[in-house]
């Protein structure tokens, strides 16, 4: 079998939107998902359809491009890549264990971000899950989270959760914000030009208090309570920085709890391919260095969507468009004019997006005060239960990087490789060691990202 | 804080940390200089206490030198002077576990009855294997040939399809990253003092002695300097014009999830690749021995043969989920013994690196004997062989 142009990782927005791009050029395309269908986290497929909610159109209507590029376009879902090697060698396994390295002519990096949980006593306590782990049972198998919910975190993705929740019929007890309401009664001024958006988000308010779900500005969950699983959680006001007031905590009985202050970038592709990276906080943390033609800094790699710096779905889709035509472009499938022209008319778009993309990121922003949460018995490293004492005894012994710590402390040893802990663990270390969290890097990252058996890099004989 | 020291030690892994030990604990100042680089030999390290395995050339430990003359059955055994240097370095760790846990409350999983085995799949391994026995000797403790019976009753998991093994009873396992945090807690217990992140930029000299170093963490005054930067160790000793013959050699190394402890009793070694499951209960499987530079990548060739390797040996490895592929520089000397000792060009720089494949269990005697060197007493383990001034015997 030949191998294709390209290989594009991910099969979200920006994945899907890159494959129907380059595509449309003839270009020969592998999406590999480790998905069951195409859409990624914001419109997955339902396996249940008769239980979960209809999939949101937009996601229907990139999957029925890619369908009708099928001769162009082949979609592996359900596998995974776990490695990329020198000369843009991409080792995937199957799971039934059949491990493969593609080779393409260039590689499309679409892998999307993970949620961003804060560590607070009670965080690892059953109950205690991310909105987008209870989107997924609702989305897929219909399933509700649990009887009583409360949401808390910032950022819009907490209200859309919420209302799919309202919809499957869960009691949403109140979703609390850690913005003020000020911060986000200033949006409009910034999403004038996207009205569509706003309409959006006025719509997802609006079933809320239809609902009789409050929402609740200015407050962090500050523990969570419960012997074997949760059952109270407690939250307080908060000031500018997120530092909560104790004396104004007030307890809710509920039986889930969905944190979720935002998202990361998944690095670790790019990483391991070598690319420069830069730390940008606004978007999320680490993220790959790009051109304006979102090439990385090595030859063939393009990154595209919230895996890139988080940005939301209309931008990775945008994105994924870009990266589909500058991989064209880069492969010799489209002239240098036509490029240019189609590149124009993304960026147009892109920049109508970013005033009120703008504005979110910095009513989203991280404060500090969401470090201080953290108690000496709490655990800051669920991979391999690593309390706070632990790490910060380690910290003051001197290690203040991921390799240091890692290697005194644990923290950041276990199967995630620092992808969950270190986003909120870094900043603990920044602030206990006084330096800057570009000092501290990001997690370092090594095959194989995803799980495989030691089966799938030797296959069994045939004669055998 | 202060800006002198009696020794400053630059390069904070097993060794490094072992000579600050050893020093603080005989009264001397001591400042140790650490810059955690990727691909340390330490923190890459297995922990395999193999000190006859290694020395005799088994399995995948082969040889650099020996293998490229191509010898018949498998590889020769290193000198001797090596094999009894690790033996009683060995011999060190139950007592030094014991001192470390009292002083610093560290447990650095120093395993007294895991034993080495060397599988014998073949003919030409059972011809290399009785010789191992010999070289290996009768004062070192009751090394024997093991039938596949009375390896599958104590190791179940262990291929049926082979022929003997070698027991080895003294070749245990440590854990190296805590062996190295003990030793370095140790240290600073006895007054010692630690600078993370301290790369050194500079060895000042005057008068045929360094006076100073300088690193990131500010300049030092200091009466002696200690080389045990490991892969590095040629680069810091040519900041004092000193050319020593030490090279990076990378091991790439594959590690499982956490399995019960006790799934496997013994270190294995094969001609593949060695095979040993932690006190966590990883199982870690290395290592490749190839000269690249100071490249730490790892090769998806090599995580393949290594896993390859592994189930040949252990067939339930096969549904096992791979955690973790990396790879670490071990510092090779063309004679693949380590440098230690005095410096011959400058009076008070003494190095204390080149352990290639075998620095974790080298660690307790090297920290002593350099400590002894650094301070003018008479080392307990003749380091003569181990000067760098060998080199120019050999080369010049």
């Amino acid at each position: 079998m030949t191998p294709p142009a390209i290989v594009i990782i991910g099969g979200g927005p920006a994945g899907m939107s890159a494959a129907v791009a380059a595509a449309t050029q003839g270009l020969s395309c592998t999406i590999i998902d480790e998905g069951f269908a195409l859409g990624g986290q914001i419109y997955r497929k339902p396996t249940n359809p008769e239980r979960a909610p209809a999939p949101h159109p937009r996601g229907e209507q990139l999957r029925a491009e890619v369908a009708k590029l099928a001769q162009q376009i082949q979609v592996r879902n359900g596998d995974n890549v776990w490695g990329i090697f020198d000369e843009l060698r991409v080792a995937v396994t199957s799971p039934d264990q059949h491990t493969e390295l593609l080779q393409p002519q260039a590689l499309i990096l679409a892998p999307g971000a993970h949620e961003l949980v804060p560590p607070f006593p009670g965080w690892t306590l059953p109950g205690v899950m991310t909105p987008g782990a209870a989107q997924i049972l609702i989305k897929t198998m219909g399933v509700a989270p649990g009887k009583r919910v409360l949401l808390a975190g910032t950022g819009p993705f907490l209200l859309a959760v919420a209302c799919q929740l309202v919809d499957a019929g869960v009691h949403v007890v109140a979703v609390l914000e850690a913005s003020s309401r000020p911060a986000w009664l200033s949006l409009p001024l910034h999403g004038f030009r996207t009205p569509e958006i706003l309409a959006e988000g006025l719509a997802y308010l609006s079933k809320l208090d239809r609902a009789h779900v409050p929402v609740r500005y200015g407050r962090i969950v500050v523990a969570a309570q419960g012997e074997t699983e949760l059952n109270a959680v407690e939250h307080a006001p908060v000031d500018a920085e997120w530092f909560p007031d104790n004396n104004r905590i007030e307890t809710e009985q509920v039986d889930t709890l969905l944190v979720g202050y935002g998202f990361v970038p998944r690095l670790q592709l790019a990483q391991m391919a070598g690319c420069n990276l830069e730390l940008r906080p606004d978007v999320g943390g680490w993220i790959p260095i790009r051109d304006r033609n979102l090439a990385t800094s090595v030859a063939g790699i393009f990154a595209a969507g919230d895996g890139a710096g988080v940005a939301g779905s209309l931008v990775a889709a945008l994105e994924g468009q870009l990266a589909g035509m500058a991989a064209a472009r880069f492969l010799g499938a489209i002239d240098e004019a036509t490029f240019a022209a189609a590149r124009d008319s993304i960026e147009q778009e892109l920049a109508r997006l970013k005033p009120l993309r703008r504005a979110l990121d910095k009513i989203s922003a991280l404060q500090p005060g969401l470090m201080s949460l953290v108690r000496d018995d709490t655990i800051v490293c669920r991979c391999e239960e690593v309390t706070w004492r632990e790490a910060r005894e380690a910290v003051c012994a001197g290690s203040t990087t991921y390799r240091s710590l890692k290697m005194t402390s644990r923290a950041g040893m276990g199967a995630c490789q620092g992808r969950f802990c270190w986003p909120f663990l870094s900043r603990l270390v920044a602030a206990e060691a006084k330096c800057s969290l570009a000092d501290i890097g990001p997690p370092s990252a090594r095959p194989p990202l995803g799980p495989i058996t030691l089966g799938a890099l030797a296959p069994e004989p045939r004669d055998k | 804080m202060t800006n002198t020291a009696d020794v400053v030690v630059i390069g904070g892994g097993a060794i490094g940390a072992s000579v600050a030990f050893a020093l603080a604990r005989r009264g001397a100042s001591v400042t140790l200089l650490d810059a955690s680089t990727p691909g340390r030999a330490t923190s890459a390290s297995a922990g395999g206490l193999w000190s006859l395995g290694e020395s005799l050339g088994l399995g995948c430990g082969v040889i650099l030198h020996t293998a490229q003359q191509g010898a018949g059955d498998g590889p020769a055994p290193l000198p001797r002077t090596l094999m009894d240097f690790l033996w009683a370095s060995n011999l060190r760790f139950p007592s030094l576990a014991a001192e470390l846990r009292t002083l610093c409350g560290i447990d650095i999983e120093a395993e007294a009855a895991t034993g080495l085995l060397y599988l014998v799949y073949d003919e030409e391994q059972e011809r290399h294997a009785s010789r191992i026995i010999e070289w290996a000797g009768s004062d070192h403790g009751a090394v024997e040939k093991w039938a596949p019976q009375h390896i599958r009753d104590r190791d179940p998991l262990i291929t049926h399809d082979l022929r003997s093994a070698i027991h080895f009873p003294g070749d245990n396992q440590v854990n190296p990253m805590l062996l190295t945090e003990a030793l370095k807690r140790g240290a600073c217990a006895k007054g010692a003092r630690y600078l993370a992140e301290a790369r050194v930029r500079a060895l000042r000299c005057s008068n045929g002695r360094i006076v100073a170093v300088e690193s990131d963490k500010g300049t030092i005054a200091c009466g002696a300097v200690v080389n045990a930067a490991g892969a590095w160790g040629a680069q810091i000793a040519r900041l004092a014009g000193i050319e020593i013959p030490i090279q990076p050699v990378r091991g790439q190394i594959i590690c499982t999830e956490a399995l019960r402890p006790g799934t496997l009793r013994s270190n294995l070694s094969t001609r593949d690749c060695y095979i040993l499951q932690k006190a966590h209960g990883e199982v870690i499987i290395g290592s490749t021995t190839e000269y690249c530079d100071f490249n730490t990548e790892v090769r998806y060739e090599d995580m393949c043969s290594l896993a390859a390797g592994a189930i040949r040996a252990v067939p339930a490895l096969r549904k096992v989920t791979l955690k973790r592929a990396w790879a670490g520089l071990r510092p090779g000397t063309p004679d693949e013994l380590p440098i230690l000792g005095a410096a011959a060009e400058l009076e008070n720089f003494f190095h204390a690196t080149g352990g290639f494949r075998t620095g974790i269990v080298a660690a307790p005697l090297t920290g002593e004997v350099v400590a002894a060197s650094v301070l003018g007493q008479t080392p307990e383990f003749p380091i003569e062989p181990f000067l760098a001034s060998r080199f120019q015997r050999i080369y010049v």
